[in-house]
């Protein structure tokens, strides 16, 4: 009985595992075959590398060598607001957790409130107001929202109410630290696992986006890369034929929106890659074993 | 260690960052270029073609979705463009021949009007039909890249290699596709799957689906016209000759093209020329030829319209000169004598260039027989009863229609929800619908 | 001396002993930056939404006209049923999913079962439009490597049909699950490693086989992770957009560009211009969310432990 139990559980784990990575094989392996292979030969049979230098060739040639200027915005957007989140998240978590003065209920609730609310449904209130103050067009309509990440302060305050013995604060403070040394030398060196996990969370976060800079950015060369994907999609002749004929020359099909996607998931993966201990471990606060 | 880990990270995602921003477009952003243009993919050849003739205009060329199949994506552009005040493109391409109507008026109020821009004389040239299409309140804001008349289309290799002759009439077309059915199965005699369907085979029989009396929009979908069609058209859904699909997906090309293609007739626009039975299908040379527009039996031919192409000046454009250079150029010189993917895809609007690219396309060795003088007959024979509205039809017809055709529906019974969605589509665009 | 018994002259809880230097201005100090971007980015535009939503485009008093208007339109029950069958599709999955896998892979921990996390939550790379992109080659059968599944479960033999309206909700529900499932996973199993190990003994030494440990030890132990998932994946549900956007691209427009709210509140603005009325159907999605909330809350305790 506990063999046919363990066996089901391994064939569970397993069948979830496949369904989880086999589409992802299956891109890697795309950009190696044609559009008449992809359909011809099989998901995961491998084609040869010429076929990807041709997909990036296709890929790069769209628009003028738009494609590296997307993944260069999404790389600017994304590095820049999580600079600031860390910036100003942690030192607000920090506090929160550890200080008391008036309105630290009032931010505290707030913050959870404004987390729980659907953030998709306030971007268009987002658009009028940074309409408003003259910011559409530039690169802070979608890097200064991106900064905004109550999630972030969360988990600092979390880290900081549960995983930090005050006892050291106060020798900190006994040894005439001031409140900001006390933070720089004693606080944030302690918090390191909760910074990792803040900066991939907004890292991770700010990439994915798609609705705010769909809405505010109106030039195509602003874009991120998940609203570029999208533009590439729609020139491509399978999903979006030219009423009018023709398209064949913009060159995009099936292989080159794969190397594409491939390419637009690598900065993430990479930042994945390397949290992935930071995550496990501190995403829980305080101890875990493994 | 963790954090020198993710410090690296952090010094590798920043240099990508540079590489990124400094690696992106040469081409000089927007605010330097002397035109900004707006194109589909399969107008960026004709932009770079101006491009290169013109190498002291500086052009910032931008594709985008056409907005094609209906798509509102100009619509949602122009509105970010007026409400941050800036960002306006100075030339668009629209594969949407109805675009102009709402960007003339309001709120959008994008499109200039092309009586000083674009000389007299060069204007007169477009026939009748395409200049009214681009007409609102009195003034023109477009002018048409290409006409894009519903004829037929015929393999003639294989209707002479099974004995059929060509028909003339609807009911000899349908009668055809049943016998098609029975003695050719896996061939086909059309097809009622794209976007853009029911302007070929609705529009093209006269039914009242969009049709503007002064500020009355008449819908209805109960109409004679319509009801008969469907009742035609049904038998050949269910036998597979007139199959649900679209056929710009590889899924058609797979089942209906390539060397041994089923294509027997397609009634289709004029574009459809080598750009889709060549380039999309891949339909071998010498098989294929255009026929006159099908007619009802014993009435006037009229023919539907798939496009036109409108080219839109804008009205924030800074040099509107250099912007009306690049669309009269576009529309009465581009026509390169390549053939396949680099020739003009669309029978020319402006009458002079229509002449040299029928010329060419009688002497296109990729046809059975010349297919101009169809194409030419066509020109003429759009049925005037459908009007151009500010709404998109398209994805009314994909999404009540088509959807449901390929579930197994027949048209007849689709014919009403149709009519109420359309209806519902224009009550939300402001018109006061009549169905009678 | 931090005091750690109640002073009834101090208003400071007794838990939590606070450092006496992070008092007043000195601690306000270090929140007065996310102060700001609170203010610009999470409550301004929620008074924003609020207020555009209950005037007309004048800024005079519109009271619920706006609200009406958009209840009316006749995308607007579509899109809301859409939205929510897909949120209740898709919080199932998780719930049941995640919970599952991350019992199974905590009850015998080992090198495969990091392995396994690892494998689950490396889809959650690609989420937003890359992973849509890898699922609408996913659903065509001639291309995809699960074509048998495609033709036999989604019974679809074309594209066309894997995108019929009625499944549209599942489809969508399963691409939010491949994305984010993974890292709920692993979030759910960090909770269950801080299940003291005394107690699993003592289960086990009770008796208790896999199961029962399983379902009756560490399931409600990791009852407010699981609130807390389901609350934050119902605010994220309900604004469903960029799935339905871009297959309405991919499928010619079969699939209208205003399935979803979210959707409709976009076109509603960008292309009737009516800011009004989008504002209307943002406060009717920010309180979906927010009741959504509550009722969680209020039904698993959630923040009972909390401050």
């Amino acid at each position: 009985m506990a063999l046919l139990l363990r066996g089901l559980r391994l064939a569970v784990l397993v069948a979830f595992a496949i369904f989880f990575v086999a589409p992802m094989v299956w891109l890697v392996l795309a950009p190696t075959k044609s559009d008449r292979d992809l359909v011809s030969r099989g998901p995961f049979t491998f084609g040869s590398f010429h076929n990807v230098a041709l997909a990036w060739q296709h890929l790069n040639a769209f628009s003028d060598h738009i494609f590296l200027t997307w993944i260069g915005n999404s790389l600017v957007y994304a590095v820049s607001a999580t600079a600031i989140v860390l910036v100003t998240a942690i030192p607000a978590g920090y506090a929160l957790a550890l200080g008391s003065f008036p309105g630290r209920r009032l931010v505290l609730t707030t913050t959870l409130v404004v987390m729980i609310m659907p953030a998709a449904a306030l971007v268009l209130p987002i658009f009028l107001e940074l309409n408003a103050l003259h910011l559409i067009g530039s690169v802070f309509s979608v890097i200064l929202p991106f900064s905004f990440f109550p999630f972030g302060v969360n988990l600092a305050y979390i880290y900081y109410s549960t995983a930090i013995p005050r006892e050291l604060l106060d020798a900190a403070r006994v040894d005439g630290c001031g409140e900001w040394a006390t933070f720089w030398h004693i606080a944030l060196p302690l918090a390191k696992p909760v910074v990792a996990l803040v900066l991939f969370f907004s890292f991770v976060s700010d990439w994915n986006n798609f609705f705010l800079p769909y809405t505010v950015l109106g030039d195509s060369k602003q874009y991120p890369i998940q609203v570029g994907l999208s533009t590439l999609l729609s020139s491509t002749p399978a999903f979006n034929p030219a009423t009018g004929g023709g398209g064949q020359q913009v060159g995009i099909f099936r292989p080159e929106l794969a190397i594409a996607t491939l390419l637009a998931v690598v900065p993430v993966a990479i930042v994945f890659m390397l949290s992935q201990r930071a995550l496990v471990r501190g995403l829980v606060g305080g101890g875990v074993k493994e | 260690m963790k954090q020198r880990r993710l410090w690296s990270a952090a010094v590798v995602v920043m240099a990508l960052a540079l590489v990124g921003a400094c690696g992106g477009s040469g081409g000089g952003s927007s605010d330097k270029a002397d035109v900004t243009v707006w194109v589909d993919a399969a107008r960026l050849p004709v932009a770079k073609a101006y491009q290169k003739e013109h190498p002291d205009v500086k052009m910032d060329i931008v594709t985008f979705d056409g907005d094609g199949n209906g798509a509102t994506t100009l619509q949602t552009k122009i509105q970010l463009w007026n409400r941050s005040g800036k960002g306006w493109p100075d030339v668009i391409f629209s594969e949407q021949v109805n675009d102009p109507i709402w960007m003339a008026r309001k709120p959008f109020e994008f499109a200039a009007p092309l009586e000083d821009l674009i000389p007299e004389e060069v204007r007169s040239q477009w026939p009748e039909t395409s200049t009214a299409q681009c007409t609102v309140d009195g003034k023109q804001y477009c002018v048409q890249d290409n006409l894009a008349q519903v004829v037929l289309w015929v393999n003639q290799k294989k209707m002479d290699e099974f004995g059929y002759t060509v028909p003339t009439t609807w009911q000899d077309w349908a009668a055809l596709g049943e016998k098609v059915a029975t003695e050719h199965p896996g061939y086909i005699v059309g097809n009622i799957g794209d976007s853009f369907s029911h302007w070929i085979y609705l529009w093209g029989n006269q039914c009242p689906l969009q049709q503007l009396d002064g500020e009355d929009l008449k819908i209805d979908a109960a109409d004679e016209h319509c009801t008969r069609t469907a009742s035609l058209l049904d038998p050949l859904i269910e036998n597979g000759t007139l199959p649900p699909l679209s056929v710009f997906t590889p899924d058609f090309a797979q089942q209906y093209g390539g060397d041994d293609d089923k294509v027997l007739l397609m009634p289709g626009p004029s574009w459809y020329a080598q750009a889709v039975f060549d380039d999309a299908l891949h339909v071998p040379a010498g098989e294929m030829t255009a026929a006159a527009p099908l007619q009802w039996e014993d009435e006037p031919v009229v023919t539907g319209q798939v496009g036109g192409g409108p080219w839109i000046i804008s009205r924030h454009a800074k040099d509107s000169k250099a912007a009306a250079d690049f669309v009269i150029w576009a529309t009465t010189e581009f026509n390169p004598t390549g053939e396949g993917e680099d020739a003009r895809p669309g029978y020319p609007a402006y009458a002079p260039l229509a002449t040299k690219w029928l010329e060419a396309l009688s002497a296109n060795a990729y046809f059975a027989s010349d297919p101009a003088p169809a194409l030419q007959a066509g020109a003429d024979e759009v049925w005037d009863g459908w009007s151009l509205v500010t709404y998109p039809d398209q994805p009314v017809w994909s999404d009540t229609v088509v959807t449901k055709l390929v579930a197994g529906d027949s048209l007849s019974s689709l014919l009403q929800p149709f009519g109420d969605a359309l209806t519902d589509a224009a009550e939300a665009a402001g018109y006061a619908v009549v169905d009678n | 001396m931090p005091s750690s018994t109640t002073d009834p002259g101090n208003s400071s809880p007794v838990r939590a002993t606070r450092s006496r230097g992070l008092h007043g201005w000195r601690g306000f100090a270090f929140v007065v930056p996310y102060l700001a971007l609170l203010i610009l980015f999470g409550i301004l535009p929620v008074l924003y939404a609020l207020k555009l939503a209950f005037t007309k485009e004048s800024g005079a008093w519109a009271g619920l006209q706006n609200f009406t208007h958009t209840a009316t339109d006749y995308r607007f029950k579509p899109a809301l049923v859409h939205v929510l069958l897909y949120t209740s599709v898709w919080l199932t999955l998780l719930i049941l999913f995640v919970v599952t896998l991350a019992l199974l892979l905590h009850g015998r921990a080992s090198r495969a079962s990091s392995t396994f996390r690892f494998l689950y939550y490396l889809p959650g790379a690609l989420a937003g439009a890359a992973s849509v992109l890898v699922w609408l080659f996913m659903l065509d059968p001639s291309v995809s490597p699960g074509s048998f599944l495609v033709h036999h479960v989604l019974r679809a033999d074309l594209f066309v049909e894997s995108i019929a309206p009625g499944k549209l909700p599942f489809i969508f529900a399963m691409i939010a699950f491949w994305t984010g499932a993974g890292g709920w996973v692993v979030v759910m199993y960090g909770a269950l490693n801080t299940i003291p190990q005394e107690l699993d003994d003592a289960a086990r030494i009770d008796g208790a086989g896999p199961l029962t440990l399983a379902l009756r030890v560490k399931l409600p132990l990791i009852r407010k992770w699981v609130a807390y998932m389901t609350i934050l994946s119902f605010a994220t549900g309900t604004q469903l957009f960029v799935e339905p956007q871009l297959v309405n691209q991919a499928s010619l427009g079969m699939v209208p560009d205003t399935w979803s709210s979210n959707q409709l509140g976009y076109q509603l603005a960008f292309r009737y211009a009516d800011f009004n009325s989008a504002a209307a159907i943002s406060v009717d999605l920010l309180a979906i969310g927010l009741l959504g909330a509550v009722v969680i809350i209020t039904r698993t305790g959630l923040f009972k432990a909390d401050d």
